[in-house]
């Protein structure tokens, strides 16, 4: 795909990318940390990154991000140049950092109507918070907030500029399971408003669970990109065999059963 | 506008909120001041008392040296004939009190009045002048003739007091300006270190980054709530330095609260600016603690703050003379005891606007968000 024909397609047009990478590296030195990467993300699709810890995941999405600039390649976000226009992208994504803290001294509704106020939006705190499930604890600080919680109120400030793209940089790290499919709901919630969805994730499960598509990156490299499914088939066309026998229920769906679905925070 | 007036308010939200900076803004400074203030340091050494000698005679001489022998005297007398030179000595508190001899003093046949002139403002140095008096005098009495106890001294001498204002405040009127200047100091050095470095390492910053706005305004808004907080502070404890230790303010006028409002202003910009240069360059508490210590305590020590720089040696006065709090405890001192306008402190603000320039430069060189 040329340039402009890239630009025009991410200009609009439902199916057309709503994300465009071509060619980007990002070096550190001797490590190249994103290496030749490309590919695109469909308005309204989850698109997630999986790959081992240091395998480039993290770098490319901050790059998609405006917070990091890369050595070469190009990456379009909602049409714009991200290394053009940084801001203007950041002004139509929403955000969430892998180890995002906010101001200790400020309460949940008080941070969203902040954040909402540095993108030039009024904020509906109460309807952001009604969202992500927060609305008992709006009056409480950052740091009395839960694990799940500082995670669903970190998705909170990410939607106060109602973002044409979501990008969610291990959402579910360090929850226990059940915050983790309440988390699930949460990211199926705001796909379903027709929030384009780009996260990395560690886990497989929820890749399945969560993603229209994944890329596999490996050493700063795509090595492969399809849906959860396709990939899967690929694997056993090969005549792949899992070496444990499957059974129709994991440990995770026993835990859950065992101690429910509903959250613990307190 | 809007923005930074936004950031503003929730910078002073958190900043209340927090209230382990408010005792160190706050309580801190209030609390030595008081402790020190308390302490009046005046009362170790005897009282500094002018004497003019009218009579020059024998009783006048016995006197003199009874209280003060040079060695270890009850009084440290100041003697001159200029009686309104030591009067003004006394009003500017540079003498305790003032003792006038009558020509004539006793003489025998007469009564003899001897004047006393005390600072209403020293009650403890007025007690132990008067009692060194009224002791030493009793003694002369006896030396002087053996005379039946009806004629002691209420009937041949007499005390004559009265008493002016003075407007000296010895250590308190040192003391009080000094700590309003090291309160803004430690508020500025270390309020910004600890929120800034805090904000740095837990990713707050990192967040503000993904915003389009990015975390420069946010800089703003500190820089705003720091002034106002120093602003606040430097009200605070002076007029607790005015209520427990009563201490005046300049001549009691609003100008001189607007002339101390600039110079805190000058002052707290500075010590925030050296705050975000610290924290800026830190990359985490371990290192920017020990850092903001190597800065503030010297200054808090060698500044003038505690003892007037003249305690030094020579070498080192001549170095803490440049140090950025000298400046700002000198300005303020300026104001409140001698009453000095803004317009005379041209030497104190250059100081300090050299200094700031100076922590500019560094701040913005080694700045890092992250």
């Amino acid at each position: 795909m040329t340039e402009t024909s890239l630009s025009n397609a991410a200009r609009g047009m439902a199916g057309e990318p709503i994300i465009s990478v071509e060619g980007l590296t990002k070096r550190y030195g001797d490590l190249t940390a994103v290496d030749d990467v490309s590919f695109t993300v469909q308005r309204g699709e989850v698109f997630g990154m999986l790959g081992p810890n240091g395998a480039g995941k993290t770098t490319t999405i901050e790059i998609l991000e405006g917070m990091r600039d890369a050595d070469s390649g190009k990456a379009f976000v909602g049409g714009i140049d991200v290394q053009r226009d940084p801001k203007k992208v950041k002004s139509i994504i929403g955000v969430q950092l892998q180890s995002s803290a906010f101001f200790d001294y400020l309460s949940v509704s008080e941070t969203i109507k902040l954040y909402g106020e540095l993108y030039g939006e009024k904020v509906d705190v109460d309807a952001i918070l009604e969202q992500v499930e927060l609305t008992d604890r709006s009056k409480a600080y950052f740091k009395q907030l839960s694990g799940g919680q500082k995670q669903r109120m970190s998705i909170a400030v990410a939607l106060v500029n109602r973002p044409q793209v979501l990008f969610l940089d291990e959402p579910t790290t360090a929850l226990d399971p059940q915050a983790r499919r309440h988390m699930w709901e949460l990211i199926q919630r705001i796909q379903s408003t027709g929030t384009t969805i780009m996260l990395t994730t560690h886990y497989m499960e929820e890749a399945e669970e969560l993603c229209d598509r994944v890329a596999i990156m490996d050493r700063g490299r795509i090595v492969q990109m399809d849906t959860p499914d396709a990939l899967i088939e690929d694997l056993l066309a090969t005549g792949f065999k899992a070496v444990r026998e499957v059974k129709p229920a994991t440990l995770e769906d026993v835990f859950i059963n065992l101690t429910g679905r509903s959250l613990r925070e307190d | 506008m809007r923005l930074y007036l936004v950031l503003t308010v929730a910078s002073l939200k958190m900043y209340f909120r927090n209230r382990q900076a408010i005792f160190w803004a706050l309580f801190f400074p209030m609390l030595i001041m008081l402790i020190f203030g308390l302490l009046n340091f005046d009362r170790f050494s005897p009282p500094d008392v002018g004497f003019v000698d009218n009579a020059r005679n024998e009783a006048s001489t016995t006197f003199r040296n009874a209280v003060d022998d040079g060695e270890d005297p009850l009084l440290d007398l100041k003697v001159d004939d200029d009686e309104e030179f030591l009067r003004e000595e006394l009003r500017k508190g540079d003498v305790d009190a003032l003792i006038i001899i009558p020509e004539g003093f006793g003489d025998t046949g007469a009564r003899s009045t001897m004047q006393v002139v005390f600072d209403s403002r020293k009650p403890q140095e007025q007690g132990i002048t008067e009692t060194v008096i009224r002791d030493v005098l009793d003694s002369l009495f006896l030396d002087l003739a053996n005379v039946p106890d009806e004629f002691r001294v209420e009937s041949r001498f007499d005390v004559g007091v009265s008493f002016i204002e003075g407007q000296g405040e010895g250590f308190r009127g040192f003391l009080v300006p000094g700590i309003a200047a090291m309160a803004i100091m430690q508020a500025g050095i270390f309020g910004v270190v600890f929120s800034l470095i805090r904000f740095k390492t837990g990713g707050v910053l990192r967040r503000l980054q993904a915003t389009p706005i990015g975390p420069s305004h946010f800089l703003v808004g500190q820089m705003a709530t720091r002034l106002i907080v120093t602003l606040l502070q430097t009200y605070v404890l002076l007029l607790v330095g005015m209520l427990a230790l009563r201490v005046t303010i300049g001549d009691g006028t609003i100008l001189n609260w607007i002339d101390l409002s600039i110079m805190a202003i000058f002052g707290g910009a500075l010590f925030t600016i050296l705050g975000l240069a610290i924290s800026g360059w830190a990359k985490t508490e371990d290192v920017a603690a020990p850092v903001a210590n190597i800065v503030t305590l010297p200054m808090m020590f060698l500044s003038g703050i505690f003892f007037p720089l003249e305690v030094f040696p020579d070498w080192l006065s001549n170095i803490s003379q440049f140090f950025p709090l000298t400046y700002l405890a000198d300005g303020f001192r300026e104001i409140t005891v001698d009453g000095a306008s803004i317009g005379t402190l041209g030497p104190e603000l250059l100081g300090l606007g050299v200094w700031t320039v100076i922590a500019f430069a560094i701040a913005t060189r080694v700045f890092r968000w992250e």
